[in-house]
């Protein structure tokens, strides 16, 4: 396995490499997003690792203009911002992940770890169900070519439903999943994230895509 | 901003102008009938009177709705001229902080990177010293990420809100506690009861632990975690059986590395930016005393309409 690190920091860019080849990948370090755009166009890494704060071309930039040229070799961003902007921003470029400096070895190599099975797998790209298109990469939904804006959590509850379209899911089911919960009392949450999906679903004539199946759960159609 | 300070100047100047006005009137209103006293009697000296009297409002109003419109842009330009500088320093202080964080976490990462590489060839008797140099840079970056936070306005929009319950957040930063906890010998007890409020979950998740961290400080057995509705707010509440904190100080706590005149103990961020989370949800935290003397914390913030 062979790894690209874009990294300016010299002694940080020299410890990665130590932890990479510790486990036995080869490293091959560079210095500014330029020499790591050239590097990675030349298509023999199976994964990146791209500090964000680069001289010259950032590490946004870098990741842009690789999937622009159809580089699909995952890509882990590092950052030492940790604004919950920032990181969208590091996703929405083209990134398959995104690490906060300072940061631990192992999670940086449990991290490698995850977006090279990434690359292994054939990833789902969007789900369709019911009418509604879920784009799970650009994190958008539309039903006929019609958008609807939703939220993080709201999102997850829909690509939930729609993972499982034509089944029912009970609310602890759901809870679980989603909040990773396990609710002991009641709680309503599930039922106000479906009338708020519902509500927006409407807007779009989604109406009635979310079923709600009595004593159990929810059930989007198939 | 600049709107709300330009409409509290104009509703002054409104309020100015109409008791001028009224003033205006009634004393106008009263000459007028003294002199028309001798003919107020007959239907056309009361007519004439009531005429006098509409030219009257008129002419006042005439003068005041151009008084009006030109005190409403004087009031936006100069509500502008004060606070426009204000948000710009702002601005940049923010900037500056998130430049600053950006900057110091470079070389943390270095420090810590290097250290924890470094750790692996190591002898034995050296490897405590790598380990503690890689906290205390985590530590470092965490204070960091906390006064940034703090650099900022305790506004919603720092937030990214939906409806959260805050049982799951009560349950999940009780979990993360725990191995603390445990280290410690305090016994965690958690009731988490569904509260759905409009939040941000990882703020108040952080709100949450910050209060369990500081209980588990300050506890002698025990720390009891709760999360309850309460009317129109959610609450949740945090209690230890430790010395609590004195009236005096229970405001006081709150503040940025406040230190604690029991013991000298500083409180460092936590509680800092428990109160920051608290505010910019729209809400409270209020420190009290538990039963039997520990310390108790409330968070209350707007339930889910």
């Amino acid at each position: 396995m062979r790894v690209l690190v874009v990294e300016d920091n010299a002694p940080v860019a020299e410890a990665i490499r130590a932890m990479l080849e510790a486990r036995k990948f080869a490293a091959n370090v560079v210095s500014d997003g330029e020499a790591g755009l050239d590097h990675l166009l030349r298509r023999c890494y199976d994964a990146a690792i791209v500090d964000v704060g680069l001289p010259g071309m950032d590490g946004f930039a870098l990741a842009r203009s690789a999937r622009a040229d159809g580089v699909q070799t995952p890509i882990l961003m590092l950052t030492a911002r940790d604004a919950v902007e920032d990181r969208v921003a590091g996703l929405n470029c083209g990134a398959d992940d995104y690490l906060v400096k300072p940061f631990v070895e192992e999670e940086l190599i449990a991290r490698i770890g995850a977006i090279l099975r990434r690359g292994d797998r054939h990833v789902l790209a969007a789900v369709e169900a019911g009418g509604l298109r879920i784009d799970l990469a650009a994190r958008r939904v539309t039903f006929e070519d019609k958008p609807v804006v939703l939220g993080a959590t709201e999102f997850r509850v829909l690509e939930l439903l729609a993972r499982n379209a034509g089944n029912a899911l009970s609310r602890s089911q759901i809870v679980e999943r989603i909040w990773d919960y396990d609710f002991d009392g009641s709680s309503n949450i599930v039922d106000v994230y479906v009338s708020q999906l519902r509500r927006k679903l409407k807007k779009i004539g989604a109406a009635g895509v979310i079923e709600t199946v009595w004593g159990v759960g929810y059930r989007l159609k198939a | 901003m600049i709107a709300r300070a330009a409409g509290v100047y104009l509703a002054i100047f409104v309020l100015v102008l109409l008791a001028l006005s009224a003033g205006a009137y009634a004393f106008v209103e009263r000459e007028y009938a003294s002199l028309l006293a001798p003919a107020l009697g007959t239907p056309e000296g009361a007519s004439a009177l009531a005429a006098a009297m509409r030219r009257v409002l008129l002419t006042i109003l005439t003068i005041d709705a151009p008084l009006v419109a030109v005190v409403a842009a004087a009031s936006y330009a100069l509500a502008r001229a004060t606070i426009a500088p204000l948000q710009s320093a702002r601005e940049r202080e923010r900037a500056f902080a998130a430049d600053a964080a950006h900057e110091l976490r470079s070389p943390l990462a270095a420090i810590a990177a290097v250290a924890q590489v470094s750790r692996v060839d190591a002898p034995p008797q050296s490897r405590a010293a790598f380990d503690s140099i890689v906290q205390s840079a985590f530590e470092a970056s965490s204070v960091i990420s906390d006064l940034l936070t703090l650099a900022r306005d305790p506004a919603r929009r720092a937030l990214q809100c939906e409806p959260v319950d805050l049982a799951a957040v009560v349950a999940g930063s009780s979990r993360r506690a725990q191995p603390v906890a445990i280290e410690r010998g305090i016994r965690l007890e958690v009731s988490a009861e569904s509260a759905i409020v409009d939040g941000d979950q990882r703020r108040l998740t952080e709100l949450s632990r910050n209060l369990i961290d500081n209980a588990i400080r300050h506890a002698r057995s025990s720390v009891r975690v709760a999360s309850r509705g309460n009317g129109r707010f959610g609450e949740i509440v945090v209690e230890d059986d430790g010395d609590g904190i004195p009236p005096a100080e229970r405001e006081r706590i709150f503040e940025r590395f406040y230190r604690r005149a029991q013991d000298g103990s500083s409180g460092g961020l936590g509680l800092a930016i428990v109160r920051w989370i608290a505010d910019a949800h729209g809400g409270t935290v209020q420190a009290g005393e538990a039963q039997g003397g520990g310390a108790r914390f409330v968070a209350s913030v707007p339930m889910h309409a």
